[in-house]
């Protein structure tokens, strides 16, 4: 190679030598040439064939009201028969009205992926915007040293507690519908709800432990001992990250409550704790 | 250099239709000319409509014709797998699309969440102020960094093998404590990992000084 290519550059007219390129050039290609004969069936209502042979002698064809129809029309040069026209002007009314809607659906979709797509960019340039050096732990982690790595280690597993905890206190409240799963199913830290929103009722045990012990001793949870230690297993079982371990100790990992003001992520839950909350 | 974007329907002007008709049928055959010259495959078609006396048939008859044949030629399975007509295409498009954007949604919002878990370390936010919904989030995206940071300890450990001595060494010396007692000090991450810089850099001048009062 080289030099990389800027863009789209020019090509020759000519069969493509590399192997590989022709056949993403026809997979390419082949599928561009059906988006164009799509189109122009529906702006201008024409009809149309087009029959593509790949490298590897398998056969594509875009047909318009379908593929047969017009063939045998090339073949035979056979205007319809006249008893039959009025019944097929029915079924092409049917079939366009078909055929817009499925326009529209596609349209609409087309749109929404532009807005991710968007929005992904955003996404990214933010990150790159607020890197700070001084954080070294949202470098990739290819680039942490092993003590880096245990240490951030550590840190995430603390914070990984507390956000369980805020998750059990929520759960009664809200069973979130949607899923965005990073890893596996069974590494999930709430196992409460499934993806069909089913509730495992063997949780169910822990939550209502868990309702019973906050409502029993006192609200500040400075103070809350739970009867039943749970403890979290670290390994795949679904009810990994889901007990917490309320220690007299709050102050395990707090966060600057100076600091809290500059990224409110949620305005509307008032909070809770004055210092040290974790 | 933007186009203005063409809603996907039947263009109800007559004039506009008919110069779309023209110039979109041109730019089709072109392109199936390209297809076929650049990937060395046999193409043919067949374009009609109420503005052509007679259909338009690329390359040619005879080229057409020989496409046909080889076509009839095939067993009807064959030619039918991958057969679409207007419908079954856009239903295709619609899928495939619809897939591609819910990948990107997940990806979106894992971008989101690792925000929000980034924001918590450096104590510019708290695990109570993240929103119910995507508390479940960003716990998956915490559970997978650790996954990723286990894996990663894992290599790390097995590769220095000899030298893994003197780095666990260096990291207790120099990190001191914070690995097990995180939480005796109520602050973040972030303020604990800086913490452990004053304080290492507080050891060096400590040593410094008793050099110091050592020549008095």
């Amino acid at each position: 190679m080289v030099r990389k290519s800027k863009g789209r550059q020019k090509i020759e007219m000519v069969k493509m030598k590399n192997e590989n390129n022709l056949q993403v050039t026809f997979s390419k290609r082949r599928s561009g040439l059906f988006k164009k004969a799509s189109e122009l069936c529906t702006l201008c209502g024409a009809e149309i064939v087009v029959i593509v042979f790949s490298p590897g002698k398998k056969v594509f064809s875009f047909g318009h009201p379908n593929v047969d129809c017009v063939i045998d029309r090339f073949v035979n040069i056979n205007p319809p028969h006249p008893r039959e026209h009025t019944d097929m002007q029915l079924s092409e009314a049917h079939r366009n009205a078909i055929v817009r809607d499925l326009n529209n659906h596609l349209t609409q979709v087309t749109e929404e992926f532009e807005i991710e797509k968007k929005r992904n960019e955003e996404l990214k340039k933010k990150r790159k915007n607020r890197r700070m050096p001084e954080n070294w732990w949202e470098e990739p982690i290819e680039k942490l040293t092993l003590s880096q790595l245990t240490e951030f280690k550590c840190g995430l597993k603390n914070l990984r507690k507390t956000v369980t905890a805020e998750a059990s206190k929520n759960l009664q409240a809200i069973v979130p519908r949607h899923t965005f799963y990073a890893g596996s199913s069974n590494n999930a830290a709430f196992g409460i709800c499934d993806d069909k929103g089913n509730t495992h009722t063997d949780l169910d045990v822990y939550n209502h432990q868990r309702m019973v012990a906050a409502n029993t001793f006192a609200c500040n949870h400075h103070n809350v001992i739970v009867p039943h230690h749970i403890t979290t297993p670290f390994g795949n079982s679904i009810t990994e990250g889901f007990a917490p371990e309320y220690n007299q100790n709050q102050n395990q990992l707090c966060f600057k409550q100076e600091h809290i003001s500059e990224c409110d992520h949620h305005s509307n839950h008032p909070p809770r704790f004055g210092h040290g909350y974790y | 250099m933007t186009r203005q974007k063409v809603k996907m329907a039947y263009i109800e002007n007559e004039s506009s239709r008919k110069a779309t008709y023209k110039k979109r049928k041109n730019g089709i055959l072109k392109k199936a000319n390209e297809l076929a010259t650049l990937c060395g495959v046999p193409v043919g078609v067949i374009i009609d409509s109420a503005y052509d006396l007679s259909p338009e048939v690329w390359p040619s008859r005879e080229e057409m014709d020989k496409v046909v044949s080889q076509w009839q030629r095939l067993p009807v399975m064959d030619r039918t797998k991958k057969m679409l007509n207007q419908q079954s295409y856009l239903q295709q498009r619609i899928s495939k699309e619809t897939e591609t954007c819910k990948k990107l949604t997940k990806e979106n919002k894992e971008l989101e969440m690792k925000e929000v878990m980034f924001d918590c370390l450096s104590g510019k936010t708290s695990p109570s102020r993240i929103e119910i919904s995507d508390l479940r989030g960003c716990g998956n995206v915490i559970e997978q960094y650790l996954k990723n940071l286990k894996r990663r300890i894992e290599i790390l450990s097995k590769n220095d093998g000899a030298s893994s001595s003197s780095v666990h060494a260096a990291a207790t010396t120099s990190a001191a404590m914070p690995i097990v007692e995180m939480g005796s000090s109520s602050t973040a991450f972030s303020d604990m990992i800086r913490q452990q810089q004053i304080q290492s850099n507080m050891n060096q001048t400590v040593r410094g000084l008793d050099l110091n009062q050592q020549q008095w």
